[in-house]
Formats: structure tokens, sequence, C-alpha cells
């Protein structure tokens, strides 16, 4: 009988793969469940940025008005300002009084008072630390040229000692290493809700009892295709929405500027995604081939969901160090590469040999469970009724 | 036509189907019967190809039914099963695709076949919204709806109302009439009879008889009913080869054994008394069914 597994698409029609993938997303895009839980995820993403922004606090460049003989200051100030990577905005202020009040109204940060030798900064509760050394650093200088040197003297005096690092780590700042675990929590959840998704609608087929009237048509292999497909396309565009939204209101509230959310990196993320899809897809749809109910579905994929909650700790415990020896090898076996590899990814500069082999393996493993799960899939698919054991399903 | 020939299944130790063999011509509707358990639904699962036999072969026009032909065929399954969140129209069009349909066609021989079961304004409703007829009608559409060269129907009549029964019985005709091969199981052998063209009895995996209702009963006894109101009554106490089936008021039902002339009944009748009444009577076809099972058990 092994004509059922050698057929061809349709006749005239579309290829079934196609049929099949496309009622999945038909299907799911209609859902209340896709459009409601597309708004509420998209909104939490939103709402987690605009409120990292408000704690974030300063990351909008620091405003620094200069008022009266401090604002000779100004060109060096900026200078030094930029040399130490703090950003600032500079400014002008005709009077002090209007300046210390435009600090209490908050449209100032920092206002310079006095003179150029003897400067004083205002503000209303604090002076971030860069800002008050590239102020000092101005006000060293002016006295130094005070003293009579040469503005050629000036700077080689003023010249920050350069630093040479014999093993630099190269960590992207913390800023990365928060954006590195909210981008794997949302490829782990991402991966458990399409992963489940594809459990549930493999069992439909044999809950509906419509299984039969398919495989009178289309062979076990192709349905079970066309699922995935149609499910991860269906979490592609969901995460495309949510992603979507998350770089705008990062754009909009200039919460930082992440390399983490780069295009490159969020190609990345997208290959890592489907790599992770299609690896736990497979997994789940093997496991609940087993099972004939809705309500048998959790306990059927039981040991993936506890190889994804171990992924899910590994991230959290690697994460503080991402180029431990945990941190490697684990992000290099398929169980849970797909998230802690783009993990590491976002957090250091992973060499490129360690990526090539992470992605190697998931793709192999992939093709072995592919070929596994369609074969459990065909034997178990008729199978109504009690759940089957998983060597039946195996060896048919 | 389609031949089923030879074909065996065994589940571990229990016998489903065994060397069962028959034809299903063009354009002939065949009614296959037998107990619950008999071997029905595997025989129809292993011409669908859901099902793998363990021996044995099923043609289509003298080549064995592959993926391709298997498409062809129209089948309704024992275990009924639609998406029941799926809007009607669009399943049938779904399931019209998968058999080759474009999708133009699909939907508009998806629309056409609910317009026949009446359920044209239902179209846009969820399976899960009608009623259990109404969802076996859909069933039966679904099996229609990509114009089958072969329909294959594991009891398509059973939790019908008369009115259903009518109109799926004049489709399965019309389908017939219109050269296809129809093979449908059922319990209603009252309905088979009247319908079928041919008949197969099943029986513990072994087909026990086949052939047109006519066929199946010139296999079978000969029966009279005669009434000889003034007859003592043993009065048929010395005919030999006869057996009393019934008895209503005054008249008896008798069963000749084969070669046995119904005339020395008669004649043996009329020694007793007038005979109001003589009468063959053509053993129904649900007569035919259990005599052909007790003798295939014996």
């Amino acid at each position: 009988m092994n004509a059922r597994f050698s057929g061809l698409g349709g006749t005239r029609g579309l290829p079934t793969v196609f049929l099949v993938a496309r009622r999945e997303v038909r299907m799911r895009l209609r859902s209340r469940v896709f459009v409601g839980g597309t708004v509420v995820m998209a909104g939490l993403v939103v709402i987690g940025i605009v409120a990292a922004s408000f704690l974030a606090g300063r990351t909008n460049p620091v405003r620094v008005g200069f008022s009266g003989g401090s604002q000779a200051l100004e060109p060096t100030f900026t200078a030094s300002a930029a040399a130490l990577g703090a950003s600032v905005t500079v400014s002008e202020i005709a009077d002090v009084n209007a300046g210390k009040a435009q600090i209490t109204a908050g449209t100032l940060d920092v206002l310079v008072i006095g003179t150029s030798t003897a400067p004083t900064a205002v503000a209303k509760d604090s002076v971030p630390s860069n800002v008050q050394s590239a102020l000092s650093l101005a006000a060293e200088a002016a006295r130094l040229s005070s003293a009579g040197l040469s503005p050629a003297e000036v700077r080689s005096a003023m010249s920050l000692v350069p630093i040479q690092l014999l093993a630099p780590t190269t960590p992207k700042d913390t800023q990365n290493l928060l954006a590195s675990l909210a981008l794997g929590i949302l490829l782990w959840i991402a991966l458990g809700q399409y992963g489940n998704l594809v459990a549930q609608g493999v069992v439909e087929e044999k809950a509906t009892r419509i299984m039969e009237i398919l495989l009178a048509t289309i062979p076990p292999s192709r349905l079970l295709a066309g699922k995935i497909i149609g499910i991860g396309l269906v979490g592609l565009l969901q995460l495309g929405i949510v992603g979507a939204a998350a770089l705008i209101s990062v754009h909009v509230t200039n919460v930082a500027a992440i390399p983490a959310l780069g295009v490159a990196s969020i190609l990345g993320d997208i290959v890592w995604f489907l790599l992770g899809f299609l690896l736990y897809a497979t997994a789940y749809a093997a496991v609940a081939s087993l099972v004939s109910r809705h309500e048998e579905v959790q306990s059927a994929v039981g040991p993936i969901s506890i190889l994804q909650i171990a992924g899910y700790l590994l991230m959290y415990v690697s994460l503080p160090n991402p180029d431990g020896p945990l941190a490697t090898i684990c992000s290099m076996l398929p169980p849970f590469a797909p998230i802690l590899m783009p993990v590491r990814m976002a957090a250091t500069d992973v060499p490129p040999w360690e990526i090539g082999l992470a992605a190697a393996l998931t793709i192999a493993s992939i093709g072995g469970l592919t070929w596994l799960a369609g074969r459990m899939y065909s034997n178990a698919a008729m199978r109504i009724g009690a759940r089957v054991r998983f060597m039946d399903a195996f060896h048919g | 036509m389609l031949e089923i020939d030879g074909i065996s299944k065994r589940y571990g130790t229990t016998v489903a189907v065994q060397d069962l063999s028959f034809d299903v011509r063009a354009g002939e509707l065949f009614g296959f019967v037998g107990r619950n358990g008999a071997g029905k639904t595997t025989t129809m699962r292993i011409v669908l190809g859901v099902l793998a036999a363990d021996a044995g072969d099923v043609r289509w026009a003298g080549r064995p039914l592959d993926l391709a032909a298997r498409r062809r065929i129209g089948y309704m399954p024992e275990e009924r099963g639609l998406y029941p969140k799926m809007r009607l129209v669009e399943q049938l069009a779904y399931l019209g695709e998968l058999h080759g349909m474009t999708g133009s066609e699909a939907r508009a021989s998806a629309v056409r076949w609910l317009e026949r079961f009446g359920l044209k304004d239902r179209a846009s409703d969820d399976v899960q919204a009608l009623s259990l007829g109404n969802q076996q009608r859909v069933q039966l559409a679904a099996a229609l709806v990509f114009g089958p060269d072969v329909l294959v129907l594991d009891e398509p009549f059973a939790g019908l109302d008369p009115v259903a029964v009518d109109v799926m019985a004049e489709v399965l005709r019309e389908r017939a009439d219109a050269g296809v091969p129809v093979i449908f199981s059922s319990h209603e052998l009252e309905l088979v009879e009247r319908l079928c063209d041919r008949v197969g009895i099943v029986d513990r995996g072994r087909m026990v008889a086949c052939g047109t209702v006519g066929e199946l009963r010139a296999g079978g006894q000969e029966r009279r009913w005669i009434d000889i109101p003034e007859a003592p009554d043993d009065w048929d106490a010395g005919v030999a080869g006869i057996r009393l089936v019934q008895t209503d008021g005054t008249r008896r039902l008798f069963e000749l054994d084969p070669g046995v002339d119904d005339q020395a009944l008669l004649q043996a009748g009329l020694t007793t008394g007038p005979v109001r009444a003589f009468e063959r009577v053509e053993p129904t076809l649900g007569e035919i069914f259990r005599t052909v099972i007790e003798g295939a058990a014996a």
C-alpha cells in the first residue's frame, strides 16, 4: 500500500499541502483566540517598553544651560561630554533666575552659573556623573588656559588616559542583556504556544472524526506538513505584528538604541524562530498523534513541555555569563538551541562556528523528528479512541 | 467496474475479513449487509486505502487502486466527521479542492449540493450549529461534492428521518443511473431490497451470499401460505419435506425443502377440507438474510 504515500497534488486544483495550510491560516486568522491573543500580546509588549522607558529614565540627552561667564565653557564641555559618552544638549540662558525656574519646571536639567574658571552646576536633585566630569574637565581647561598655557598645551594636558584592554569581553551593555532576555522570553512563549496549537490541531482531525475522510484523499504526511506550515505562518504573522509593535514603541519612546533590535538581528531571530518552531512543532505533532481527545493533549505533550521549561531556566542561568561553558554547550544542543542561541547572540559575540553548529544540529534534529512524526502520525492516525502507545505507533 | 479480490485483514488474532471478493459494476447500486462486526466497515476502509489489507487487491477499471484513483471515490465513513467550526459551504468547497477541483468549481458544486439537500439557507452556518440529521446530509454532500467516479457509503441511512431517507435514496439511484458504482452498507434490509440492484451478505469476514435479490431468493427455500379453515390441527403431519414456519388464525406458512413439490402439499390439504387460499410467498431480504446467516453458522 505504498501508493498511499506517493500521490500527486491536485489533478487540476492546487497542491494538497497548500490547501491544508491555507485552511489552517484562514480558520485561525478568523478565530477570536488569534485576534484577541495578538492584541493582548502586542499591548503587553508596548506597555512593557513604555514602562521601561520611564523606569530607565535619563536616556534622553541631558539638557545643560550656561549663563553669564560660564558660557565660555560650552565648546570644551561639549567636546569632553562627547569623549565621556554623555549625551547632552547645550543652550545659553540669559537670566540665572529664569534658568532656575526652568530647572524647577523640568524643562532644563543642569544650569551652569558663575565664571568659566569657577563654575557651579545647579540641578533639581542630581547631576549625572559623566556630565559632572565633563564640566569639571572644561573648567580645568579654562583654568589652565587662564594660567597661560596655549590651546595645544591645554589639549595635551587634558587628554584622557588611553586604555588598553588585553582581554576585552566585548559585553554588549545591560540594555542589550535586557533586550536579549525579552527576546528569549518572547521566543519561548511563542514556541510553546504554537507548538501547543499544532498539538491541538493534530488531535482536531481525530477528535472530530474527519480524519477518515481526509486520509482517503491525502497521505497523512501531507496533512501533517500542511498543518505545521499553516500554523507556522500564523505564528510568524502574530510574532511579526508583536515585533513591529515593539520596534515602533522602542523608536517612539527612544528607550534605547538597542543593537539587538537591528534588522540583521531580527532576521536572525526569525530564522531561529522558524527552526525552533519546526523542531518543537514536529515533536508536538508526533506525541499528539497518539491521543484522540483534546483533554488528553496536555498529558501527552508533558515530556516536551519539560524540555522547554528546562530551556527557559537555562536561559536565566546562562545569561549572566553568556560565554561560559554551560551557556556555550547548551546553546548548541537542539532542544535548547532555538531559544538559547539567539539570546546569546544578542548578549555577546558568538563565534560563527558555534552558530553554524547549533543550526546544523537543529536542522538535523528537525529532519529526524519529521521522519518520526510522519511515521507515528500515519500509524496512529486511524486509531481513534484509547491512547496509542509510543512503540505501537513507531512500529505500526 | 470496482473489483474487490480476495482481501483479508486481521487485527491480532481476530479475523476481520477473510478472502472476501465481490465486484460492483458501473451504474449498479450494491447493498452490503451483515451483522455488526461482520467486516463491512473494514472492507470499505480497505477499498478507500484508509486501512491496508493483509492480502488481496482492489481494482478499478482493471488497475490496482492507487491514490489518484482513490481520490475519485466519494466516501461516507461510519464515523461521521466534519470540522465543527467551519461553514458548510467552505467545508464542502475545501473537500472538493482536496479532491482536485479548482476553487471556483468546488464552491459552485458545494452550493449546488447544499441546495439539493435543502440546506442552502444554512450555507454560512458552522457545521456544529446543525442538527444531527442535517449534519448527515452535509456528510453525504461531502462524499458527492467533487463528482466521484465511485461512491462508498457506510450506513448512509442510519439516523435519518423518512423524508431524508427518500432524498438520500433518490440521490444514490440517480448517481448509479449516471454510471457510478455505488456501494452502501445498511441494516435497513427493506430499504436495501427496494433500492439495490445487487446485495452482498457478509458474515464473520466472509461473503456468504452475493447477487440480485431474485438470485438470492432462488437459492433460498420456497414458502407457501395455505388456509384450510375446517382441517384438523394435525392435518399436515403426514406430508414429507415441509416445515411449519408461522400460524396466523387458520392460515399456516410452510417452508418446503429443496425439491419438494408444492402440489403435494396442496393435495394433502384438499383431502382434509376446502382450501380457501394457497399462496406462494417471496421471502423478504430479511428472511433470506436470516436463513443465510443461520446456514453459514451451521
